[in-house]
C-alpha cells in the first residue's frame, strides 16, 4: 500500500517538474526567437506578395511561430513585460539606465538580475560616463565590478580635492598611507618622501595658501585588484595652473589609501589657453 | 520601382484584419517598410501578421506627425508626451512593433518611457510596476543585496 502511494507522489511531482520544465523551455524558447520571429513574418509577408528577394530580416520560416508570437503576446498582456522583452529590445533598453537603476533592476527577480548584469551593458555604461579607453580591457570580475571600483575610485579622488579645498590636515593624514615608500611632489617641484615629510608638507601649503577653488577634469582612472592610478588637468585661476596631476591608490584592510602624488605644471599651448578662457 | 514618393500609396493590413492605407513617405518611416518599397515589394498589401490594427494605428499616427511639415517642433514634443500616456499592455505592444517595423524614433521614445518608469524607484515598487515576480531565496536576496549595495550611497 504505501510504495503505491509513495508511487503516486512521485509521479505526480515528476509531472509537475515536466510541465513547469515545458514551460520554462517554452518561455525562454519565445524570449530567444525573436529576430527569427520578426524576419520570419518579414520573409513570409514578402514571398506571399511578390517572389522578389527582399532584404528583410532573414529567418527561419516555420508556421508555428505565429501561433506562438500571438500565445506569447497574450501571456504577456497582464504579465511581465520586462521578462517577455526581447533580447535585442533588453540590451537597447538597458543602455538609457543609469547605474542606480540598472542595479535595482537587477535585483528585482533571478531573469532581471542576469539581463541587468550583462557584460556589455556594463562597458556601455562605462564608456558613457567614465571614458571611451580602456575599450580592449578584459576586467578579471566583469565590466559590472569594474565599473563599480572606478566609481569608488572616482568619489576618492574627488575626496582629496575636497580635503585640500577645506585645508584639513586630520582628513589629509587620514587620507594617506602611512609607509616609508609614499611620496609627493607639489606643483612647486619639490618631493617629499616619507608620510611624515609628506603630511608636513601639506600642512605647509594648508598654511601658506587661502581656500583654493579649483576644477577638476579629464579624470582617468584605472583600477587593479589593489592598486589604482588616476590622472587628472586641474584649473585654479589665471595666475596659477592648470596642473596635470597623478595620484596613486592602494588597497589595504578594506579602505583605499593615497600612496602618490605628483603636481606638474601643464604646458600651455593655444589650445590650453583658449580652454581656460572658455572655462 | 516609383521614383516619385509624393503620390505612391502603401497598404498594409494588421493582424486583425485591418487595412490602412498611407502614403509611402509615411511608410517609409519604417525602415522595414523601407526596404520593402525600394525592393519593389511594396505593390500589393502588405501584410503584418504580428502587428495588431489598434497599435498600427498609432504607429501609422506617429510617422504621419513626422513627416508633416506645418507641425512645429513644439507641438511634436507635446505630441509625442501626449502619445506615450498609455498603460502596460498597449506600451509592450508599441514597443514590439516599433522594433519588428524598425520606427528608430518611436522605438527611442518608447524606451526611454520605459526607462524612465524604472529610474528611481525601489526594486519592490518595479517589481510592481512591471508585475516582476521575485523568486529569489533570502540568502539570495542578501547576496544580491551586497553586490549591489556600492551604488546606493
Amino acid at each position: 500500500m504505501d510504495s503505491t502511494q509513495y508511487f503516486l507522489v512521485a509521479a505526480t511531482v515528476t509531472a509537475l517538474c515536466f510541465l513547469l520544465a515545458l514551460h520554462a523551455v517554452r518561455s525562454i524558447a519565445f524570449s530567444r526567437a525573436p529576430k527569427s520571429e520578426g524576419g520570419d513574418f518579414a520573409t513570409s509577408a514578402a514571398k506571399r506578395v511578390c517572389n522578389c528577394v527582399c532584404s528583410c530580416n532573414g529567418g527561419f520560416a516555420d508556421g508555428d511561430m505565429v501561433v506562438g508570437a500571438a500565445a506569447a503576446a497574450e501571456r504577456v498582456t497582464g504579465a511581465s513585460m520586462m521578462e517577455q522583452l526581447v533580447p535585442e529590445i533588453t540590451t537597447h533598453a538597458l543602455s538609457y539606465l543609469d547605474y542606480p537603476s540598472l542595479c535595482r533592476l537587477s535585483m528585482t527577480n533571478s531573469l532581471m538580475r542576469k539581463a541587468a548584469n550583462d557584460d556589455n551593458a556594463w562597458k556601455a555604461l562605462y564608456h558613457k560616463d567614465f571614458t571611451l579607453e580602456q575599450d580592449s580591457v578584459t576586467p578579471a570580475n566583469g565590466w559590472k565590478a569594474y565599473y563599480a571600483a572606478t566609481r569608488a575610485i572616482v568619489n576618492i579622488n574627488a575626496e582629496f580635492f575636497n580635503i585640500i579645498k577645506e585645508r584639513s590636515i586630520q582628513a589629509m593624514s587620514h587620507f594617506w598611507r602611512n609607509a616609508d615608500y609614499v611620496k609627493c611632489v607639489h606643483a612647486s617641484g619639490e618631493l617629499f618622501s616619507g608620510y611624515n615629510a609628506v603630511v608636513q608638507s601639506w600642512q605647509l601649503a594648508f598654511n601658506w595658501e587661502h581656500g583654493v577653488n579649483f576644477q577638476v577634469r579629464d579624470v582617468r582612472a584605472r583600477v587593479l585588484t589593489d592598486m589604482a592610478w588616476v590622472t587628472m588637468k586641474t584649473f585654479v585661476d589665471i595666475d596659477s595652473g592648470p596642473f596635470n596631476v597623478t595620484n596613486i591608490y592602494e588597497f589595504h584592510n578594506g579602505r583605499w589609501y593615497m600612496v602618490h602624488h605628483h603636481s606638474s605644471v601643464m604646458l600651455m599651448d593655444a589650445e590650453v589657453e583658449q580652454q581656460l578662457v572658455h572655462a | 520601382m516609383s521614383s516619385s514618393k509624393s503620390n505612391k500609396i502603401v497598404k498594409l493590413e494588421s493582424s486583425d484584419n485591418k487595412t490602412f492605407e498611407v502614403e509611402e513617405a509615411v511608410a517609409v518611416q519604417s525602415e522595414t517598410l523601407k526596404n520593402m518599397v525600394d525592393d519593389g515589394c511594396a505593390n500589393d498589401t502588405i501584410p503584418l501578421p504580428n502587428v495588431n490594427g489598434k497599435i498600427l494605428e498609432m504607429v501609422l499616427g506617429w510617422c504621419k506627425k513626422h513627416v508633416d511639415e506645418t507641425v512645429t517642433g513644439d507641438e511634436l514634443n507635446k505630441y509625442e508626451a501626449d502619445f506615450l500616456d498609455l498603460d502596460q499592455a498597449d506600451l509592450y505592444g508599441l514597443l514590439m512593433a516599433a522594433n519588428f517595423l524598425n520606427v528608430k524614433g518611436l522605438l527611442d521614445r518608447v524606451l526611454q518611457r520605459v526607462a524612465d518608469m524604472i529610474k528611481g524607484k525601489k526594486p519592490e515598487e518595479i517589481r510592481r510596476i512591471f508585475n516582476i515576480k521575485n523568486d529569489f531565496t533570502p540568502e539570495e536576496e542578501e547576496e544580491i543585496r551586497l553586490e549591489n549595495a556600492w551604488a546606493f550611497d
